[in-house]
């Protein structure tokens, strides 16, 4: 029993130790670096929780069967801070997700990229948000 | 209003020679907010109340490249600020597909911020003078390295070898920025201060009567604090640390020290100092800057949205079958 918490520490310690966030290989746990993805469909739904935001999507393939995949994002609050709000991506809104699918095969992706249709990045970090309105449009 | 600013900044350096060593930029940020005065709760404390954020591209400990360089000049700050959002950003798409999936999403979804701390420091830890964290104890380097070993050989086991934060448990202590969720609420009542941590919904509700710490056999995941005042800081002391924490390598022996001063309208200034004689060789202290924060702290419910963990489970478990195939 003992060593289960120091092994629950030691995962501790592997966030703790300053290493970037990206550097704790759950996304490499989760996704599969071999399968990259590209896909286009409509936001039916976005799932605004914690620790990951969650944004489905219908994807139509070539003989007209549609997907509903999961792309996972991140934390929502930063982006409320910014001033997004769940208005900011509504259902309908037409995406394309650049990415990597999940390891055990279903319809899950993490979205290195997400762009509108003519190629307008979502929700503009916010180093690159001076002047520009939420949902990446330019004003 | 411009020229009573240099006036006073003129006036400070005067009369307290040690700020004419540290750099302008911090005799700037003393002097812009010698002109204001603290607000007090109705019992006559500072007030440290509000939404405060400690995001910082400061890095914990001083860069190796940048060793004896204690302050960087306007220009370098710059220039690092810049190569570091740069490097930093999850909008990268070079180095390949591995380095594609382990930055995972959009930089947008992140608050790393873009500005080193305003007095300018290389490191947050001002002590010791290299900004590095101390050696660790031959005993605390071994438990270390037999934790990290077990960790890689059970990584992807079950939930309980996953980290803290995949685990929706806790964020943990010191106050120290991350990627994100940077945001914590300090709510103060008579005889109690309460520091809620957006990340991972943790509130701490701390005693300044003076009442003794708990147990040594209660041992909690925030520790147990308590606090007093020192004039106008706010002095939390914390102890009785779980085993299931750590903190660069600390856990159950931690002795944490926090300091809260309320320093400008927009500003406090947190210090903390670590003391744990079982894990490091000497103790070691630092200092982030808390900013008012823009909005709300919002809830961080995370169990119940954990996907991601399942996910993980799941994705190894296909993985050791697709291999048990081949």
């Amino acid at each position: 029993m003992r060593r289960k918490w120091m092994v629950a520490a030691a995962a501790a310690a592997f966030v703790a130790m300053g290493l970037p966030v990206w550097a704790h290989h759950a996304f490499a746990a989760e996704f599969d670096a071999s399968k990259p993805l590209k896909l286009q469909g409509k936001v039916t739904k976005w799932e605004l929780v914690n620790p990951h935001s969650w944004i489905h999507l219908d994807v139509k393939d070539a003989d007209g069967k549609v997907t509903e995949w999961m792309v996972e994002g991140g934390s929502p609050n930063s982006l409320f801070r910014l001033g997004f709000t769940k208005e900011s991506l509504p259902p309908g809104t037409e995406i394309v997700v650049e990415g990597y699918a999940a390891k055990d095969g279903s319809p899950r992706a993490v979205g290195a990229s997400l762009t509108f249709t003519d190629g307008k990045k979502l929700f503009l970090s916010s180093s690159a948000a001076n002047g520009s309105a939420p949902g990446g449009e330019e004003k | 209003m411009r020229g009573s600013v240099l006036v006073v900044t003129a006036a400070t350096l005067a009369a307290f020679p040690a700020l004419s060593q540290t750099p302008l930029a911090a005799a700037k940020v003393q002097a812009a907010n010698k002109a204001w005065t603290v607000p007090r709760t109705p019992d006559g404390r500072p007030d440290l109340q509000g939404v405060w954020t400690n995001t910082t591209i400061t890095p914990l400990e001083r860069p190796p490249e940048l060793a004896g360089k204690a302050y960087f000049t306007p220009q370098e700050a710059a220039e690092y600020e810049k190569k570091t959002v740069a490097t930093q950003t999850g909008d990268r798409r070079d180095g390949g597909p591995e380095a594609d999936v382990a930055r995972s999403y959009n930089e947008f979804w992140r608050d790393r911020g873009t500005k080193v701390v305003p007095d300018l420091r290389t490191s947050l830890i001002v002590d010791p003078p290299d900004g590095r964290v101390p050696a660790l104890t031959p005993e605390a380097q071994k438990r270390v390295a037999e934790t990290a070993a077990m960790m890689r050989a059970h990584a992807t086991d079950g939930p309980e070898y996953r980290n803290l934060w995949e685990r929706c448990l806790t964020r943990g202590l010191p106050m120290l920025p991350g990627p994100y969720n940077n945001d914590f609420q300090i709510v103060q009542a008579p005889g109690y201060v309460v520091i809620l941590h957006e990340m991972i919904h943790d509130a701490r509700i701390i005693p300044l009567d003076g009442r003794p710490h708990v147990p040594q056999s209660v041992r909690q995941w925030m520790g147990d604090g308590r606090g007093h005042w020192e004039g106008d800081t706010l002095v939390v002391e914390t102890t009785n640390f779980s085993e299931k924490t750590n903190f660069r390598g600390a856990n159950a022996g931690m002795h944490l020290v926090e300091r809260f001063t309320r320093v400008g309208p927009e500003e406090i200034r947190y210090e903390f100092a670590v003391d744990d004689p079982t894990t490091f060789t000497k103790p070691w202290k630092a200092e982030i800057p808390m900013t008012k924060a823009e909005g709300q702290i919002f809830e961080y419910a995370c169990h119940e949205g954990n996907y991601a963990l399942a996910d993980i489970l799941r994705g190894a478990r296909a993985a050791e079958a697709n291999q048990g195939s081949k």
